[in-house]
């Protein structure tokens, strides 16, 4: 009876969806960081 | 009655014409030193690259028919002009008209990058004649990606060459014919527009069918989504580098109000750059995760790629974020360069480095193909300038010159 199994992430592309997720998060905090403190 | 009318106009336009070929400023310039020889040897080679063929002064062979004046030219010279369809995009479409001031210089800009960059096409076809058959339709190649481009190129030269022509006509005092085709431009944007994202990533679409030839690391399904971002970024760094080298040589023309501003300006295309290439660089690191790519980072060309990535890509998009918040503009236009930089090795390494990168008979452009690319890079420099000291480039739109030719007598200002 197999109790345990491995969940590879690269072939359940779920690096790729936890690239997505960071890019996400980093794309608004770089929004926020060009906004500044010089407001146009 | 006016038909005469029409006749005067036409006799005064010599007149008109003769004055305005005399050079504008000195002629025994550093840059005219520099260019002239240039220009002359290039055509030179030109001869004899259409009197004996193209081996005569390539070294392009059956194995590599793509060299550099295609590689730089026409793949890196587009990338290069995309600044004409984003900062349209931005003043016509997305109303921001604080980038109207540098429209006319960046579709003017654009437009010479595809006469030249692009025409250089011809340059590089064994038959040269033929190149006017996906248009005439000798052999419409449907499924062909480069009939795409054939007819993108064409298409946006007429697009632009519209949008263009409000200052042609009022370097010509035409009025009515400025009326006419100011009220052409928006169409003619959205239409440019278009055609722009299509031939941009119709560019990356040509390396598709050579997947066996690129390396691994260069070539993924989605190049053509590389290409058209990289173009957002290259554009708008061309027009932060190419619109301070031309504030500072053409600085007669441009007023007090657009100097003051123009800082401003370069700060919002800096943003917009750093933006498009965080965009960017993310879709290179999923590509590199989607095709497990660690396996190749190593040797020459692994660090090769990572110089790309990292140090033209990343490290220009930090560059811009970081001269924009802090109002730096020297870190801005040291970005813009880094990122002009960045798209060329991009590009060449698609195109000409890495390609065939498996062979020992590598292709390594001649001294002539070099001259010949300096020769079109320069030549499009001499007829911007020619436009700029002449039509109303770069000083406020609404002017018109003191002594027209075409269209009315009168001198009234035009609305803007």
């Amino acid at each position: 009876m197999e109790t345990y199994t491995y969940v590879n992430i690269f072939e359940t592309k779920g690096l790729e969806y936890l690239l997505l997720i960071c890019f996400l998060l980093l794309f608004v905090l770089l929004v926020r960081y060009l906004r500044g403190p010089h407001r146009d | 009655m006016a038909e005469g009318r029409v006749m005067a106009e036409v006799r005064r336009l010599g007149p008109f014409l003769a004055a305005e070929m005399r050079p504008k400023g000195p002629v025994l310039t550093p840059f005219n030193l520099i260019s002239i020889p240039i220009i002359l040897l290039g055509l030179g080679i030109l001869v004899v690259r259409f009197t004996k063929g193209l081996g005569s002064v390539t070294n392009l062979s059956q194995e590599s028919p793509w060299g550099l004046w295609i590689g730089f030219d026409v793949i890196t010279g587009v990338a290069f002009a995309g600044g004409a369809y984003v900062i349209t995009f931005a003043v016509y479409v997305m109303r921001l008209e604080k980038y109207k001031p540098i429209v006319r210089a960046t579709v003017l800009n654009g437009l010479l990058a595809y006469v030249f960059y692009a025409g250089a096409l011809t340059l590089d076809l064994g038959r040269p004649w033929n190149i006017i058959n996906p248009i005439i339709g000798n052999d419409f190649g449907y499924n062909s990606v480069l009939f795409l481009v054939s007819w993108h190129f064409m298409l946006y030269m007429f697009a632009e060459l519209i949008e263009f022509s409000p200052a042609v006509a009022e370097w010509l005092g035409a009025k009515r014919a400025r009326r006419i085709l100011s009220g052409m431009t928006v169409g003619a944007v959205i239409f440019g527009i278009t055609l722009s994202t299509l031939h941009q990533s119709g560019l990356g679409a040509l390396y598709l069918m050579a997947k066996p030839k690129i390396h691994p690391l260069w070539y993924t399904e989605f190049i053509p989504i590389l290409f058209l971002v990289s173009s957002i970024f290259a554009g708008l760094s061309m027009i932060i580098l190419e619109g301070t080298i031309s504030h500072r040589v053409f600085s007669a023309q441009v007023d007090e109000k657009r100097h003051a501003g123009f800082e401003d300006m370069l700060f919002g295309l800096g943003k917009g750059a750093a933006i498009a290439m965080f965009v960017y660089y993310f879709f290179h690191a999923l590509v590199f995760v989607h095709d497990h790519r660690w396996r190749l980072i190593e040797g020459f060309w692994g660090a090769w790629y990572l110089l790309e990535i990292i140090g033209l890509v990343l490290v220009p998009c930090f560059l811009f974020a970081y001269g924009v918040r802090n109002r730096r503009i020297g870190i801005v236009r040291t970005a813009a360069i880094l990122a002009l930089l960045g798209i060329l090795m991009n590009r060449l390494n698609i195109s000409v480095i890495t390609f065939n990168w498996y062979s020992p008979h590598h292709y390594y452009p001649t001294w002539q193909e070099i001259v010949v690319t300096l020769m079109v890079i320069f030549s499009e420099i001499w007829v911007f300038r020619w436009i700029v000291l002449r039509m109303p480039v770069l000083r406020a739109a609404h002017e018109l010159p003191s002594r027209g030719t075409l269209g009315t007598s009168r001198r009234e200002p035009v609305p803007g």
